[in-house]
């Protein structure tokens, strides 16, 4: 058994009272994309999308002053794309010219993993719109809670944003 | 290790394999060939799957090998799973709020274009 091989896949499904084209620029209109993909507190400064298959995006997270301000970018390849259905990309933690760099490096836990697969399905039901999200590759351990904490944290700020 | 769980679980005769313990705190390896139609080999080969994952604890009694479930790998990784999905819960709240303010900002739109025609 080869256990590098071994896939972990995690699916997520969530309606949305939105039409699928307005969706589906939500996942792949640049300006959108940056409004929500980065965590909660973060600013995105830059999202350049270059949405072919075989085409590649370059993300960039600023995270908020009081936890240093840093740029954090993430990039990807779509690797199929078939408009207002589904949309396939990997992401990889990234340099700001989108090459990959060692988790360790840009301060994340050694067992961030290297590349996540994303594939979305749009299911249009009128006026409604499914999301099935099924995100690969990554790996349980001390990562899961990191994720957890952060979380918790971006959702405290948020509700306080809000509010 | 963790990361093996899901494939240990992924096969239908191993998730079997931890049904019947479920269901019988400790059972020796015979009591576990006799439930499934597969070879001895074959069983013998997934309980040593479920043994490198820690899914299943084996005690030797006697000449016996006695096994019984652990679950705590399946709770790691129900534990895993919730984060993933919290992540998950809060981006997407954050877009549900962006597909609201853009489909207003289309809809002004289009209303001020239909204005214009008039």
């Amino acid at each position: 058994m080869n256990h590098h091989a071994s896939k972990q896949e995690l699916v997520i499904t969530r309606v949305f009272d939105y039409p699928v084209d307005l969706v589906w620029d939500a996942w792949t209109d640049p300006s959108l994309v940056m409004k929500w993909w980065g965590p909660a507190h973060f600013s995105s400064p830059s999202c350049k999308i270059d949405l072919r298959e075989g085409g590649s995006y370059l993300f960039c997270m600023r995270a908020p002053e009081s936890f240093g301000g840093q740029d954090y970018y993430s990039a990807g390849v779509y690797k199929r794309i078939v408009p207002q259905q589904r949309l396939e990309f990997t992401q990889i933690l990234s340099d700001a010219e989108g090459n990959a760099v060692k988790p360790s490096d840009v301060g994340m836990p050694e067992d961030f993993p290297a590349v996540v697969d994303f594939v979305i399905d749009f299911i249009s039901k009128g006026d409604q719109t499914e999301l099935i999200i099924r995100e690969s590759n990554w790996s349980p351990g001390p990562m899961a809670d990191n994720a957890v904490t952060g979380m918790n944290q971006s959702l405290d700020k948020l509700a306080a944003s809000l509010a | 290790m963790a990361n093996d769980t899901f494939s240990a679980l992924a096969d239908p005769t191993r998730r079997g394999i931890l049904e019947l313990l479920a269901g019988n705190p400790e059972l020796s390896a015979t009591q576990i060939y006799e439930r499934f139609d597969v070879s001895p080999q074959a069983i013998s080969q997934h309980l040593k799957i479920l043994r490198e994952t820690q899914l299943v604890r084996v005690e030797k009694r006697a000449q016996q090998r006695i096994y019984s479930l652990n679950i705590d790998p399946v709770k790691e990784l129900e534990h895993w799973a919730q984060a993933i999905r919290q992540q998950w819960d809060g981006r997407l709240n954050a877009m549900d709020r962006v597909l609201a303010e853009e489909m207003a900002k289309r809809k002004a739109n289009q209303a001020n274009h239909e204005n214009k025609g008039e």
